[in-house]
């Protein structure tokens, strides 16, 4: 007996990597069921992914979908990431390195950077960067996969990749279509409301097809057919935090030794970001308009390239922000539809994930109850705001005033939310972790001490363990490290050995 | 920070509060690091009757590197796997909630969403048939999980928690305290001495003229709340409009075997029964709502419903169910009774102390204090009251009951967190978990369920699983339960075998 009200169509307004990753996601949980799902999209209509940079919890997505790795990296020209570097952030000629995985190893009864903090007061110079695996490998471009035994120092870091997003929405959809996705190729001309309740009953297509559904999906991308025009659900714009609205971008030639690890580069008025692929890197300036016109920002671009461009610049406009709603009615919005952050930590196909994903975990059936609605937004609404907060405190703590876009940015008032988690890391070097929060302890350490936010103290309980202990724990972690890292095989034989690309030029 | 640590630390009164306090930072900052003082008085009684706690509690202990057999003997405590719910939804309706699950999801999809199905197709058997902490309570049984896995056998996840005598305990951890460098003043405080200039507490001034001056100052003078409502007066959130229980009355009754492994709760007409099973006696406590009950009729139903004969006279208390407005107020931290209240329904004021002694470690502030750490502690700490009082409100405002308070508890208003997860569960069988929840899905799966609070629908992925498959594996799974229950010793024997309390002298 199953359900009398349970949904038994679903259909997709959209495709790229937002529509194929809906897709493909709902495709495998409702494998073998009556539900139908359905994607519509447009050849005509370009999408705006570029080369994309994730971080790890996709391999968590990936593994859901019974996708192998090494022919998923194959087929989307991808690469290895172990973090993010960023240039010019805290004062220009200045790097570090957000990584991927954690500092160090716990001891005493304080958590390990707190005994680095101690070291460091009495004199100690060592960066925390020594005791993070992922950095060490990252700056020798090396990698390696981890390990789960937790006694080992294989396991204290992890990975995401980057790859071509067109060629993944592709990957993704041969996946859907083998498990019963319809594709209908044609442009959306009309959407069809139920007078009654408001809710989306069809979309009608320009040749006069039309598509009925119980569930949609709105993929449109900035557009946001369904949720924005349609159901007119509003936007909150978020510029007043992160003032870039603009950005271009260009592709160049590959890299040899393929760095494992995306790099930001601020500018004057924005930053740049380097995303190497097996074919080609991925590059683009984000910017705000306010600051800087739109040649300027290109010849930035263009003379910050580290090889020569492979095609011709194209110009994104965007709002930052987020729909008050991802989920009204029966419409659910992903990607550019729900909202937008720049993609300064990598995040865009994880708020895509994390909206699946959740909505899998509240998914409605024909009553949409409101009461589960609500809890999805709430939750949705938690993630973007975390996000929001971390990318802010990029823009928020700099030295940085030799631009008038620099001098702004130290002038935005910071959420309540940032406000308190700064103010008790520059106490004592204590990471306060929010319900939901995405990125965890490591990250906004790394963040935070890379962008020049130095506590005046640390937890007074690091005191406990003898000085001559931790001096010697100390140096057996950064010995550790060191030699691991030596030992990784480069980031480039890895991908020749295990998954390298099909070479497109020949094909 | 290293400029200006916390050399002394002044705890104003004993008690469960003030030796949890004591033996916890006498762990995290031995001597040389700090100075620990406790100021308490043998003429002031302290509350704790016969106490019931939660699964933390093994952490707490783990912590301090207590034995635990060592520590249920002296303490006359036995284990505990839940609490048994009598007449709560309505008379005659009994449900547990255990210490543990009912199982590892199926196809990503927790246990309830098939029982629920498994309910619609008629099938009657309740949830708790899939609880192993269920399975054994029910046979008055009892083992520690990790010697049925020893055994091999694929039960499912179960902790525990213990029932002691609270002043046997506190007494415990005085041992531990002062081996450990706490020194113990006896006396009573006479006034408390506040810096003119930074309003902190600069000393306690005792009754005979003694001064104890300290850099931190823990509240652990119960109700009164000493330093951080008579001195810094700091407010108090009342939430007796949310929880209409105002008093109790407590007393001891002889032991009865066999030594169940679990609380009792059993609703009366104005409020609820508890019974503790100690070694040496048996808890009793009947908390109830003074707006409907009077006393004496309070006690006559006490004590018409005590399974052995009484061993003193019933005692009174008189609460009032919140919390400070600030937990953590300048130089004062408030535990136990000084910092809030809530009726031990859940068995929860002793993990309260737990958490906020853990919370203040990680917060450890220096001389400074700098007020950012007092309000994120403030605000972690509220949030956790805050999901406690909505949980115990659950067991009250789905009741069908029809007595007068039943009746107050059914239409008054609740919380709006509360409201919301009753309104998604009842929508489709998820409980939305907010930040800084105690209670995890099962437990709060099984408060709905056993007052009969059922949702409309259950998660679509468990029509994927065909019908037989899915009896076919429920029946297995009792059936594994009930075997792993009826090889383990029962609870009495458990107790007395391994850690029985040792001869009154």
């Amino acid at each position: 007996m199953s359900n009398p009200k349970a949904i038994q169509s679903i259909v997709i307004a959209g495709g790229g990597s937002a529509g194929w990753m809906a897709a493909a996601a709902l495709s495998t949980a409702f494998h073998g069921t009556d539900c139908r799902i359905t994607l519509v999209e447009s050849e005509e209509i370009g999408t705006v992914g570029v080369g994309e940079a994730t971080i790890p919890p996709i391999q968590a997505f990936n593994q859901i979908l019974g996708i192998d790795e090494a022919a998923f990296v194959r087929a989307t020209q991808g690469t290895f990431k172990l973090g993010i570097e960023f240039v010019n952030w805290w004062r220009e000629g200045h790097r570090y390195f957000h990584p991927f995985g954690r500092y160090g190893d716990d001891f005493g009864m304080t958590p390990f950077h707190q005994q680095w903090l101690r070291a460091r007061f009495h004199g100690d110079p060592t960066p925390l960067s020594a005791y993070s695996l992922s950095d060490a490998a990252a700056f020798k471009n090396r990698f390696d996969r981890p390990l789960a035994d937790p006694r080992s120092v294989f396991s204290t870091f992890s990975y995401a990749y980057h790859f071509d997003a067109g060629l993944y929405a592709r990957f993704l959809r041969v996946h859907s279509e083998a498990r019963g996705v319809t594709r209908i190729e044609g442009k959306i001309a009309d959407v069809a409301l139920d007078p009654e309740s408001g809710f989306v009953r069809a979309l009608t297509l320009e040749n006069g097809q039309r598509i009925e559904g119980e569930l949609f999906f709105d993929c449109t991308g900035f557009r946001a057919l369904l949720i924005g025009q349609t159901l007119e659900v509003p936007y909150q714009d978020w510029s007043g935090w992160l003032p870039c609205d603009r950005a271009i971008a260009v592709p160049s030639a590959r890299m040899a030794d393929l760095p494992p690890y995306t790099r930001s580069t601020a500018h004057k008025a924005g930053w740049q970001w380097r995303i190497p692929l097996q074919h080609r890197t991925g590059n683009g300036h984000v910017y705000c308009s306010g600051f800087m016109g739109d040649d300027e920002a290109q010849s930035i671009l263009l003379a910050g390239l580290d090889g020569a461009p492979t095609g011709s610049p194209r110009q994104l406009r965007f709002t930052t922000g987020m729909r008050e709603q991802g989920w009204a009615k029966n419409v659910i919005a992903l990607g550019l539809a729900s909202g937008f952050l720049e993609p300064l930590e990598s995040t865009s196909l994880h708020l895509v994930q994390s909206g699946i994903t959740k909505l899998l975990a509240w998914f409605p059936d024909r009553d949409f109850d409101p009461a589960v609605t609500v809890e999805y937004n709430r939750q949705v609404a938690r993630e973007f705001e975390s996000v929001r907060d971390f990318l802010v405190l990029h823009y928020r703590a700099t030295e940085r005033s030799d631009s008038d876009f620099w001098r702004h940015c130290a002038a935005i008032e910071m959420p309540e939310t940032l406000a308190a988690k700064l103010a008790m890391f520059r106490l004592n070097g204590r990471l306060i972790e929010r319900d939901k929060d995405l990125f965890h302890e490591a990250s906004w350490l790394a963040v935070m001490l890379g962008q020049g936010v130095t506590p005046q103290g640390y937890d007074p309980l690091a005191d406990i363990v003898d000085p001559r202990e931790m001096q010697a724990v100390l140096a057996g972690m950064r010995n550790v490290i060191a030699h691991t890292s030596d030992a990784m095989p480069g980031h480039a034989a890895f991908i020749a050995r295990h998954c390298r690309a099909p070479d497109l030029r020949a094909a | 920070m290293t400029a200006a640590p916390i050399r002394r630390i002044v705890i104003a009164g004993g008690g469960t509060a003030g030796w949890m306090a004591a033996a916890l930072l006498a762990r995290f900052l031995p001597p040389p690091h700090a100075e620990i003082l406790l100021v308490e008085s043998d003429e002031i009684g302290t509350i704790g009757v016969g106490e019931a706690t939660v699964p933390l509690m093994a952490q707490f202990n783990g912590v301090l590197g207590i034995d635990e057999k060592d520590f249920v003997a002296r303490t006359e405590g036995t284990f505990k796997l839940g609490i048994q719910f009598r007449d709560w939804g309505e008379m005659g309706n009994v449900h547990f909630n255990g210490f543990g699950d009912y199982g590892d999801a199926i196809q990503g999809v927790s246990p309830h969403h098939h029982w629920l199905k498994l309910h619609r197709l008629g099938d009657a058997s309740p949830i708790e048939d899939w609880s192993m902490p269920y399975a054994a309570a029910k046979r008055d049984r009892f083992a520690p999980p990790e010697m049925v896995h020893r055994q091999g056998d694929e039960a499912a996840f179960y902790k525990y928690a213990y029932h002691f005598d609270a002043g046997l305990y506190a007494r415990y951890l005085r041992g531990y305290a002062e081996t450990r460098g706490v020194v113990r003043e006896e006396g009573r405080i006479g006034k408390v001495e506040l810096d003119p200039e930074s309003g902190h507490v600069a000393a306690l001034l005792m009754a005979d003229g003694r001064r104890f001056a300290g850099d931190l100052f823990i509240d652990c003078t119960g109700f009164v709340g000493l330093l951080i409502s008579k001195a810094l007066g700091v407010a108090y959130v009342d939430w007796s409009g949310l929880l209409p229980c105002d008093r109790a009355i407590a007393v001891p009754s002889a032991r009865r075997d066999p030594l169940t492994p679990y609380t009792r709760s059993t609703a009366r007409a104005a409020g609820w029964q508890w019974r503790i099973p100690l070694q040496h006696r048996t808890g009793n406590g009947h908390v109830y709502s003074s707006a409907f009950l009077s006393d004496d009729e309070a006690v006559d139903q006490l004590m018409a419903n005590l399974d052995c004969a009484p061993l003193s006279e019933p005692r009174l208390l008189r609460f009032t169910t919140g919390h400070r407005a600030k937990f953590w107020d300048r130089n004062v931290v408030a535990l136990g009774l000084a910092a809030g209240f809530m009726e031990p329904l859940e068995s929860t004021s002793i993990q309260i102390i737990q958490t906020g002694l853990a919370r203040l470690v990680e917060y450890l502030p220096d001389r400074d204090f700098d007020p950012a750490v007092a309000d994120e502690y403030n605000r972690v700490t509220a949030n956790e009251y805050a999901r406690i009082r909505d949980f115990l409100i659950l067991h009250y405002c789905r009741s069908r009951r029809s007595e007068p308070m039943w009746e107050h508890c059914r239409t008054m208003a609740i919380p709006d967190t509360l409201a919301h997860k009753i309104a998604v569960w009842e929508a489709c069988g998820r409980v939305p978990l907010l930040s800084e929840e105690s209670y995890q899905e099962p437990s709060w799966v099984s408060i709905f369920l056993g007052n009969q609070v059922l949702p409309r629908r259950y998660d679509p992925i468990v029509d994927q699983l065909p019908i037989e498959k899915l009896r076919g594996g429920m029946n297995q799974r009792r059936a594994a339960i009930a075997q792993v229950a009826d090889h383990m010793p029962p609870h009495t024997l458990f107790v007395d075998r391994t850690c029985p309390a040792p001869v009154a002298a």
